[in-house]
């Protein structure tokens, strides 16, 4: 089992590593509210999610759309005035995240489920070196073999390009954006954590380093068997990276699919406005056009009906009033009454 | 970037550091003692000049009169301002602040050692006193920022910063000394005690000691608890603190993260506050009739004696120079962002 390897001996970890399975992620009907002056409001709403083991899936949506508040869940993590209402978050064998309390919970973070946060966010202590932080880490989690694990984040280092002793004795501010990512990175890896959720990795960084932390996931993903979570709003960078892609709107998960059959043929319209949006390289840049309207808060998140229909081109009537359930459709899950009637009646043509 | 040794402190730097600071405090405590030097001369009646006539007044020769105001002052009343200067400068040098008036013959030295025992043992002590307790009491209040108590600790520091340091005092001597005597109602010491190192003694000066040290106490109590509390809610919404608890961070290690994040900028205030206390707190010397600098500044000012008044300074300046430079040095040795150059 993957509980508490990090305290074994480290060859046997890395049998570990690479003989188990990833876990798979099962989100069900997962509901986060908000406490705010006009009551409770939903930042998440019923989402249902899977990240197959092995896999690396790409969440998108613009902010607001509640793409962070479903990262944190994962590891029961919501800040106040934040609380996760309903749902369960199934981790293979970990259980449900949401059940977990007190030590049972600290323990399953970072040893189990790792997280990375944006590297322009400051997430290592300003007054530690990195060694020292990584010392915590591995004290919070009785590792009994403190030399493997600097040894093991030293060779991790290495692994994403960079001088590891010299990194460990190194603080914060003596590194670089894209330096401080893969200590993130590392951090999250160090305890061999096989659920691993990146919020923003790319974010701030620029293009070359980009281009580098993408590949670094890629690459670490594949070697140590990760299920990994890519949470952005850069569908470039999903694209590069993802296996599937989920694409949120309004707290809503409005569309789920390998990536490249949601990005090739887009069903929902917010992904296809989306895909639109994207300016090219090459070509006219009128060609892209942003999506018209505003992205919906909290306070202006309709509470019946589609939660898109103010800004949708395929507007029906049902819109105003039901809220489209998710269909599943050959590995691809789509919320959308136009679609789903779109569908309906092609294949209704088929059989005429 | 470059560094030879990354994360390790540069000796080599911190030392040219501390050099830079030194000079440029000797360069500052000159300045004072030549801004000091010039008002004695220009204040309004010159009291030099004006010893020096009231001597002559008094039946005494020129020449007599000369050589007791130079005893007094340190320095040659007549003569050109330049001669003047650097005689004082001279005796400056060798420590020589001149010799006071008011109790003649006696040392300016001497005078303000004699004081100094009295201000900086009480004001260390309440200083520090009311940093412990408010710094604990603020992360306290933080913490619990959304409940009853911490909104009760927020508010007795926004009250006692509130209140001017000689309402507590007076408050504190009117409650035990007048109407609930259990406290001595002021000076140093009782003097039926021989002094020395005898349980008897030290009693009675610890005894008097009580109500100064907590009037100090109370009175800097409401600042710490109030900047500690801003601090540490400030540092709980930094990431690094939400990512240690993701990283399933022992809460020992992620309360540590916390306090010393933010205590840090506390200790530069702590240091030049500590610097302050030379200064004595004047109110507090004279509601406690406490013989220390504080109140020797005062006697000097009404009795118009200036060579102590000028030495006094001296020494409040000196005492906050290495305060400022001691306070830079000890960030530059807690903070590693200040020691490798502020590259952040």
């Amino acid at each position: 089992m993957t509980a508490h390897t990090a305290a074994r001996h480290p060859a046997a970890r890395d049998i570990e590593a690479r003989d188990i399975a990833a876990p798979g992620v099962r989100i069900r009907d997962l509901t986060v509210v908000y406490k705010t002056p006009s009551g409770e409001l939903p930042a998440v709403r019923g989402v249902d999610l899977t990240l197959a083991p092995g896999t690396i899936t790409g969440v998108v949506g613009e902010s607001g759309s509640g793409k962070s508040t479903l990262a944190l869940s994962l590891l029961n993590a919501v800040q106040p005035p934040g609380r996760i209402a309903a749902g369960t978050v199934e981790i293979d064998g970990l259980g449900d995240v949401l059940t977990l309390r007190g030590e049972d919970l600290r323990r399953a973070r970072g040893s189990q489920v790792g997280y990375v946060f944006q590297a322009a966010q400051n997430s290592l202590n300003p007054l530690k070196t990195i060694g020292k932080q990584l010392l915590d880490l591995g004290r919070s989690h009785d590792v009994a073999d403190l030399r493997a694990l600097v040894r093991d984040a030293k060779d991790l280092l290495a692994r994403m390009g960079m001088d590891g002793a010299r990194v460990l004795d190194s603080y914060q501010h003596e590194l670089s954006g894209g330096m401080r990512q893969r200590v993130g990175i590392m951090l999250a890896l160090a305890l061999n954590a096989k659920v691993v959720v990146l919020d923003e990795p790319t974010t701030a960084l620029d293009m070359i380093t980009q281009a580098t932390i993408l590949r670094i996931i890629r690459e670490v993903h594949e070697e140590r068997g990760l299920t990994t979570l890519v949470i952005t709003h850069d569908v470039g960078a999903v694209a590069e990276v993802a296996d599937s892609l989920a694409v949120m709107y309004g707290g809503r998960v409005v569309e789920h699919g390998p990536v490249t059959e949601v990005l090739g043929d887009a069903h929902h319209p917010y992904t296809q406005g989306l895909i639109r949006a994207i300016p090219r390289l090459t070509g006219d840049l009128s060609l892209a056009r942003a999506l018209p309207g505003r992205p919906p808060t909290l306070g202006t998140l309709p509470t019946q009906g589609c939660v898109f229909r103010e800004r949708c081109e395929r507007r029906l009537e049902v819109c105003e009033t039901d809220e489209p359930m998710a269909v599943n459709r050959d590995g691809r899950t789509v919320a959308c009454h136009a679609t789903d009637r779109h569908l309906t009646l092609v294949k209704r043509k088929e059989f005429v | 970037m470059t560094h030879a040794v990354p994360g390790r402190p540069r000796l080599g730097a911190v030392a040219r550091k501390a050099g830079g600071h030194v000079v440029r405090g000797l360069v500052m405590i000159w300045v004072v003692a030549t801004i000091s030097f010039v008002i004695i001369r220009e204040i309004p009646g010159n009291p030099v000049l004006g010893q020096y006539e009231s001597l002559i007044q008094k039946g005494m020769s020129p020449e007599q009169a000369e050589r007791a105001t130079a005893v007094l002052y340190g320095f040659l009343p007549t003569g050109s301002l330049w001669e003047q200067y650097v005689g004082y400068m001279g005796s400056l040098l060798h420590l020589d602040l001149g010799r006071s008036l008011s109790t003649p013959g006696v040392e300016v030295t001497t005078l303000i050692g004699h004081a100094a025992r009295w201000t900086v043992l009480p004001v260390l002590a309440g200083t520090l006193l009311s940093f412990l307790l408010g710094v604990t009491m603020g992360v306290y209040a933080a913490i619990k920022r959304s409940g009853k108590l911490g909104d009760m600790l927020a508010l007795s520091g926004s009250l006692l910063h509130g209140v001017p340091v000689y309402v507590i005092g007076l408050l504190l001597t009117a409650i035990f000394a007048t109407l609930w005597p259990i406290m001595p109602s002021g000076g140093p010491v009782d003097v039926e005690f021989v002094p020395g190192f005898n349980a008897g003694y030290i009693g009675s000066l610890v005894h008097h000691a009580v109500l100064p040290v907590v009037t100090y106490t109370l009175a800097s109590y409401g600042g710490w608890i109030l900047a500690m509390k801003s601090n540490v809610v400030a540092v709980l919404g930094d990431d690094f603190i939400l990512a240690a608890e993701l990283r399933g961070l022992r809460r020992g290690f992620v309360f540590r993260y916390l306090a010393r994040n933010a205590i840090l900028p506390l200790f530069t205030i702590l240091a030049l506050s500590i610097g302050m206390l030379f200064g004595g707190s004047i109110f507090i010397e004279q509601i406690f009739n406490y013989p220390g600098l504080g109140l020797l500044l005062v006697d000097s000012i009404s009795s118009r004696d200036y060579a102590l008044m000028g030495g006094t300074f001296l020494v409040i300046t000196v005492g906050i120079v290495v305060a400022n430079i001691a306070a830079d040095l000890l960030y530059t040795a807690i903070d590693p962002r200040v020691r490798s150059g502020g590259a952040a």
